[in-house]
């Protein structure tokens, strides 16, 4: 595929990893702070759902 | 709580005497938490993000920017979209068939990918084989066709011609009515989760069996290292029929999807 399309490609992958790992992460350590357990998995679904709309924003819609 | 760094295998072989070859058994499905001891953190449910990803990002670049003359990247994206558009949707649903194109193109290329998963190195492990998510993918499908069915035929008619059906002489209510319940409200979505679910975990135990047993048959007397080839051999036939199968799953599970929700929408008239 041409390179453009590779670097669009690596760019939303990075958006959906750091959206995980961001919102996944104030999960996690809501979860050390308060002792409960399901926060980890409300960041990690609210931190994926938010990258890809992110990602439909700045990628789908030409 | 098993302590980290300590796998199951690890505490069943200290445990087994004689040829300490441990079977493969359910206990290799529950996999520890990457880091941390927070239960959200295991390997099934990365797989599951991870599925996510790969499919946003494959379907958002195969789409924009869309030529009349595909490229290979966007031929490959609507060949699937097609496919699910017009042999899932349209052949099986009719006319109506738009609006849920949606939820059956999600459905089939979450499970696709998810079941796919177990045969890819390194991840190697099918998320549909924690009974979890055939479960709540099951219970989605339930809950889509027993509301089209009410928003359509409104919810009395609904119900009564499921429980009785018109077109049947009286007399033979009595041996349909309990059945239609059983079926439409607790056999369905139980079958449709448990067909996937021991579809993917039997897969896996298979490919345990012959790939560990190939290793542990490698560190035996010479006799058995002769044998293992054959044990590797059949854990490679195995794995082509695994890439079938799941497939085929995720493509039959999709299409029960639309069956009951083409029953659903169905006229009697």
């Amino acid at each position: 595929m041409s390179s453009r399309e590779e670097n669009a490609m690596w760019s939303i992958f990075g958006y959906l990893l750091s959206g995980l790992l961001f919102w996944g992460g104030i999960g996690y350590g809501l979860d050390k702070w308060l002792g409960t357990a399901y926060l980890t998995l409300i960041g990690l679904l609210v931190g994926i759902s938010g990258a890809i709309y992110l990602v439909w924003l700045r990628f789908g819609r030409q | 709580m098993i302590p980290r760094g300590v796998s199951v295998r690890d505490l069943l072989r200290s445990g087994a005497e004689g040829g300490g070859f441990v079977p493969p058994s359910s206990g290799d499905f529950e996999l520890p938490p990457i880091f941390g001891d927070n239960v959200y953190t295991t390997k099934p449910i990365a797989l599951v993000f991870l599925s996510v990803i790969l499919i946003s990002a494959f379907f958002i670049i195969s789409s924009r920017k869309a030529a009349v003359l595909p490229s290979k990247l966007q031929f490959a994206g609507e060949s699937v979209y097609t496919f699910v558009r017009n042999d899932l949707a349209k052949d099986v649903i009719g006319h109506d068939f738009l609006r849920f194109v949606p939820y059956l193109f999600t459905l089939f290329t979450f499970i696709l990918v998810n079941n796919l998963f177990g045969i890819i190195p390194l991840l190697q492990f099918p998320s549909m084989s924690r009974v979890s998510f055939p479960y709540i993918l099951a219970l989605t499908v339930y809950l889509v066709f027993h509301y089209v069915g009410i928003r359509k035929q409104g919810a009395i008619k609904y119900f009564k011609d499921i429980m009785f059906m018109p077109g049947v002489p009286k007399a033979a209510y009595i041996l349909i009515t309990p059945l239609e319940i059983l079926t439409f409200f607790l056999v369905r979505p139980l079958t449709l989760s448990l067909r996937l679910f021991a579809n993917m975990f039997a897969g896996h135990l298979l490919l345990l069996v012959f790939i560990l047993g190939g290793e542990h048959l490698f560190q035996g007397v010479i006799g058995l290292k002769l044998i293992s080839p054959f044990a590797f051999g059949i854990g490679i036939v195995l794995t082509f029929f695994e890439f079938m199968v799941q497939c085929l799953q995720a493509y039959i599970f999709t299409l029960l999807a639309a069956l009951y929700i083409a029953g659903a929408l169905a006229d009697e008239h």
